[in-house]
């Protein structure tokens, strides 16, 4: 009988930087880290309201630091990107029908841009009414 | 007639114990594919190297290769499309046998778990089983899923498959997409045997959505979203199965 002669390479922990596709994909999977960042802000923002005065002032002070701002503006433009990405695959997951009819994907991907937008004008409305 | 450098990996068990890397000099022209370019080589300078190839017309499925870390099917890329060398290896997260030949034995046993026939055992489209009636079915069905149908069992998404790479027990795209295509089948009765092997872990649940397997699909089956259609599927099966107890 024949020996084993198969090769077979094992896929290294720095495979997705061997193909530009790969390192894109984990660009839109890295999009989470700053995100976490920012949600650890909003929590501590919160426990800080709950401690007091003192506690929020000087969370408020942190959260005007140059670097927190730029972690937090990176979040906010990864946010961006990957919903971008989540947009577009969303009408390949889910296809809608009406009428029997397949809803075109450019289609549905403008609708959730625009549900983003409402997001975004509620908030606004909802924060220059508390001012 | 201009040349290119083809750099082939070449791995001869028999005389060499580890892949190592051939260069070639290959004339071509716009219509030369990248199949050409092995048969050329093949034919006029070593014939000793050894790849799979049938139909020249991406149908059958057997000529995929890596060309420039990328899965190609052969006949269907030139040498035009490339700047540089061209470098050529055999598909990526399959064993390498010889040369440009891997086994695809992985391929087919995920295949083989997902049933991917028709399975009607409710005896619904043909009362009399004698009867020599054909199956019914509408262009609407169809359509449902007549996109996913196209695979030519090529393995290209397999090898674009970072999950099946890093664990080659994962069912992979092509098989999840073929039991998706299956499912979506008004003449099919199939789906309750299938989930089961969607449900694992190995299956539908291991795929991160790379889509590096849509991208390189060479009949635009979109496997990716076959099996993020199975997800949802899978989630409702699930759901199911719990109110029913």
């Amino acid at each position: 009988m024949a020996k084993q002669t198969s090769y077979f390479p094992e896929l290294k922990r720095n495979w997705w930087l061997k193909h530009p596709y790969f390192v894109k994909y984990m660009a839109r999977e890295a999009t989470v880290l700053p995100l976490v960042f920012f949600l650890v802000c909003l929590l501590v923002g919160l426990f800080s309201l709950l401690q007091g005065a003192e506690s929020w002032q000087g969370w408020l002070t942190f959260m005007q630091n140059p670097l927190v701002i730029a972690l937090n503006a990176l979040a906010f433009i990864a946010s961006l990107f990957h919903a971008w990405t989540f947009f577009q695959l969303f009408p390949r997951v889910m296809p809608l029908r009406v009428g029997g009819r397949l809803l075109p994907a450019n289609l549905m991907v403008l609708g959730q841009w625009l549900g983003v937008v409402v997001v975004m004008v509620l908030a606004a409305w909802i924060f220059m009414r508390s001012l | 007639m201009t040349t290119k450098t083809l750099s082939i990996q070449r791995y001869l068990p028999e005389q060499v114990s580890a892949p190592y890397w051939q260069d070639f000099d290959v004339p071509f022209d716009d219509s030369t594919s990248i199949l050409d370019a092995l048969n050329y080589v093949k034919e006029e300078l070593d014939s000793s190297l050894t790849y799979r190839w049938s139909c020249r017309m991406a149908i059958c499925g057997s000529c995929g290769v890596m060309v420039n870390k990328t899965p190609k099917l052969g006949c269907n890329s030139f040498l035009r499309e490339y700047e540089g060398p061209v470098k050529i290896a055999p598909l990526a997260h399959f064993p390498v046998e010889k040369d440009l030949i891997v086994d695809m034995e992985p391929f087919l046993d995920h295949l083989v778990a997902v049933q991917p026939y028709l399975i009607d055992d409710s005896g619904l489209t043909n009362d009399d089983k004698e009867s020599t009636e054909t199956y019914k079915q509408t262009p609407a069905q169809m359509e449902k899923y007549k996109q996913f149908a196209g695979c030519i069992n090529c393995g290209l998404c397999y090898s674009a498959c970072p999950q099946f790479g890093l664990n080659p027990e994962f069912l992979g795209p092509a098989a999840l997409t073929l039991a998706h295509r299956y499912n979506l089948d008004s003449r099919d009765q199939g789906k309750k045997q299938r989930m089961p092997q969607m449900n694992r872990e190995e299956g539908v649940w291991s795929c991160t959505f790379v889509g590096f397997c849509s991208a390189v699909c060479p009949k635009n089956v979109d496997p990716a979203a076959a099996v993020n259609q199975g997800k949802v599927e899978s989630a409702k099966d699930m759901l199911i199965s719990i109110f029913k107890g």
